[in-house]
């Protein structure tokens, strides 16, 4: 079985957003780049996949640059049991939108015949959540979309993912692209000897021009960050009588604020 | 002046009630900047979203009928509305940001080679569409701006008051053009959540728990708050990890988002992770005994108190309340 797996790397959520200038702008400077942590189910599903049916192919794919993607690459993905890499660099891609990173994306994917593309979730950074579905359905394969389970078949799997006040279950031949997000499994870390081994696995870097397409034009555009709309004072209650506390908070609850 | 049109969605004939939201947003743009609303509705059976669909402001509805419609397929749902926009020719597509929206809208956007964003929170018209949406876990907001002849925007549920400004909306069909042959992914099944568990996306009130409460066995003091306010109980991280409550009850940036009317905050740190899942909500109430928690700040009103000592005098208070 030939799998591909999407990774993104972003800023880990801890990092502060500062907006500055005018027009507020992100100053990304400080940011620590991380592996997108929905990505790493994604790869953990990946391996266990491969590790289940004993043979096959893990690719990773990433639309990043090289020098900043590299160790993630190396630590979050080859050493924990993905094969090789392909690395679309191209300095024309910077900002570009969901819609034109699932195009890059489906180039790559292209050129090799995948049975399984499995992406996050989403993106904690931009928190779209489309890049996975759009690329299917350029491929045209089939999707299933946030998957909470997963069991494969010959030439066909079924999965299962939560909607609202229950569990759709989902038949799909293969090729699919699934999406993968918490609850579906728990990623393993790489040990130190994986590490060192996974620099003598393939990357492969290339640009959109060694894709053979043209640099996908992005048809969203980010005008302007603005800062979170404030929230009111908070009101505290006097918490000496815990009992009291809780009568004054139902009734302000109830007589102030009218939610109950 | 743009067309906007709403898709009202249903699951097993019930409407999800972020349509009404999206209609009575829409409404006031076009009221605002012309052009009309227009409800969008595929069922399998026959409906009656006319009414309220016009009473929240859509000048039209259009339908499309089919057996098919009886449950949710990706392909299906995109090749309908993809048949609807073309022949309608909106400039805006709104979808509610639901299980099923999240999955519609990607494809569909591809599709049409439109452009496409996700969970909004803010509408505007400058000349053209601009959509206020959060992003980073919601430590700051993007205003985007979209190209192209039509845009696909996911709506956040709650995000959108309700209003009921509209009249009697035209009625129309239209055909959805199916091809089901195309159509590879099936659900084969919808198991149904046990009866009375509120939806944690669509819940009016969410009480949620922390590692304050201790130890699994004290969940229960949750759930009975909850039910208390027919909330639906949700949990943070911490205690989903430790095996304590179930990761669907999972409340943030690797969990859920909501944002209902009141979420309750018990022994809550309030991580930046939890917020994002939850600082959206209208009213935030954070019991905690640690008064420094970071969680107060985004409350608006605070007890810094014991939880255990709290929340069951909370929880009687709010049943005498409900009781009237
Ligand atoms: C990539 C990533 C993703 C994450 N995603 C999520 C997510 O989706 N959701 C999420 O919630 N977290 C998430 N986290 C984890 C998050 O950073 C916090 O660790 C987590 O939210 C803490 O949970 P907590 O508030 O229950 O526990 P703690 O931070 O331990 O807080 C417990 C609180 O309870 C209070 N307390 C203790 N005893 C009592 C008592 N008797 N009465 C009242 N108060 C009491 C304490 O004062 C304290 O404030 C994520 C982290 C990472 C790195
Ligand atoms: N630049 C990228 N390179 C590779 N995969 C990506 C990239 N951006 C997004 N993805 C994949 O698409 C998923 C959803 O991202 P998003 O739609 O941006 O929220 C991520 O979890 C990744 O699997």
């Amino acid at each position: 079985m030939k799998i591909a797996v999407c990774v993104k790397q972003v800023p880990d959520s801890e990092s502060r957003i500062n907006l500055s200038g005018p027009v507020p702008e992100l100053d990304t400077s400080s940011f620590t780049m991380i592996i997108n942590p929905y990505d790493q189910y994604a790869v953990e599903e990946a391996v266990k996949i491969k590790e289940k049916l004993g043979d096959g192919e893990i690719t990773v794919v990433t639309v990043g640059a090289e020098a900043r993607v590299r160790e993630m690459i190396k630590k979050d993905c080859l050493a924990v049991g993905c094969d090789k890499a392909v690395v679309v660099d191209d300095a024309a891609l910077a900002g570009a939108d969901s819609f034109a990173v699932a195009q890059v994306l489906a180039a790559a994917l292209k050129r090799e015949q995948f049975d399984l593309v499995l992406f996050g979730i989403k993106a904690i950074d931009d928190d779209a959540s489309q890049v996975g579905i759009m690329t299917a359905e350029l491929l045209g394969m089939p999707h299933v979309g946030y998957i909470g389970d997963l069991e494969l078949k010959d030439g066909a799997l079924t999965a299962k993912r939560e909607i609202e006040g229950g569990v759709e279950v989902v038949d799909s031949p293969t090729p699919c692209v699934l999406t993968c997000g918490k609850g579906l499994n728990e990623p393993r870390l790489p040990s130190l000897p994986n590490i060192m081994k996974a620099g003598m696995k393939p990357v492969e870097v290339l640009d959109c021009a060694g894709l053979g397409v043209e640099v996908p034009a992005s048809l969203t555009e980010v005008k302007q960050f603005a800062p979170p709309p404030p929230r009111g004072e908070c009101t505290m209650i006097d918490a000496e009588d815990p009992a009291a506390a809780a009568r004054e908070l139902a009734r302000a609850l109830h007589e102030d604020a009218k939610i109950i | 002046m743009p067309n906007i049109a709403v898709f009202i969605e249903q699951r097993a004939g019930q409407i999800k009630k972020v349509a009404w939201q999206m209609l009575s947003e829409a409404r006031k743009l076009t009221d605002a900047h012309g052009g009309e609303v227009w409800g969008v509705h595929l069922h399998a059976a026959s409906c009656n979203v006319n009414e309220d669909a016009g009473k929240h402001g859509a000048h039209k509805v259009f339908t499309a009928e089919a057996a098919e419609f009886d449950r949710y397929d990706s392909e299906l749902w995109t090749q309908a509305m993809a048949a609807f926009i073309n022949e309608h020719k909106p400039d805006v597509v709104l979808v509610g940001s639901t299980a099923m929206g999240k999955d519609l809208a990607p494809r569909l956007a591809a599709r049409l080679k439109a452009a496409c964003v996700s969970d909004a929170v803010g509408l505007s018209w400058d000349g053209g569409l601009v959509v206020r949406r959060p992003v980073f876990a919601g430590k700051c907001y993007a205003d985007v701006a979209t190209r192209g002849d039509v845009a696909v925007v996911g709506i956040r549920p709650n995000a959108f008051a309700l209003a009921e400004t509209g009249g009697a909306a035209e009625a129309a069909t239209f055909s959805p053009g199916l091809d089901a042959g195309a159509a590879k992914a099936k659900v084969s099944a919808v198991e149904t959540a046990a009866a009375g568990q509120i939806s944690l996306t669509e819940a009016e009130v969410v009480v949620s728990g922390g590692r304050g409460i201790k130890g699994p066995e004290n969940y229960a003091m949750i759930e009975k708050l909850a039910e208390a306010f027919g909330a639906a109980s949700g949990a943070s991280r911490a205690i989903v990890d430790a095996g304590w409550v179930d990761y669907s009850h999972q409340v943030g940036q690797t969990g859920k988002t909501v944002a209902p009317n009141l979420y309750v905050a018990c022994g809550i740190s309030g991580a930046i992770q939890h917020l994002a899942g939850m600082s959206s909500s209208k009213c935030i109430v954070a019991i905690n005994k640690d008064a420094a928690a970071p969680i107060f700040k985004v409350a608006d009103y605070g007890i810094a108190g014991d939880v255990f000592e709290v929340l069951p005098a909370l929880t009687e208070a709010v049943q005498e309340i409900k009781k009237g």
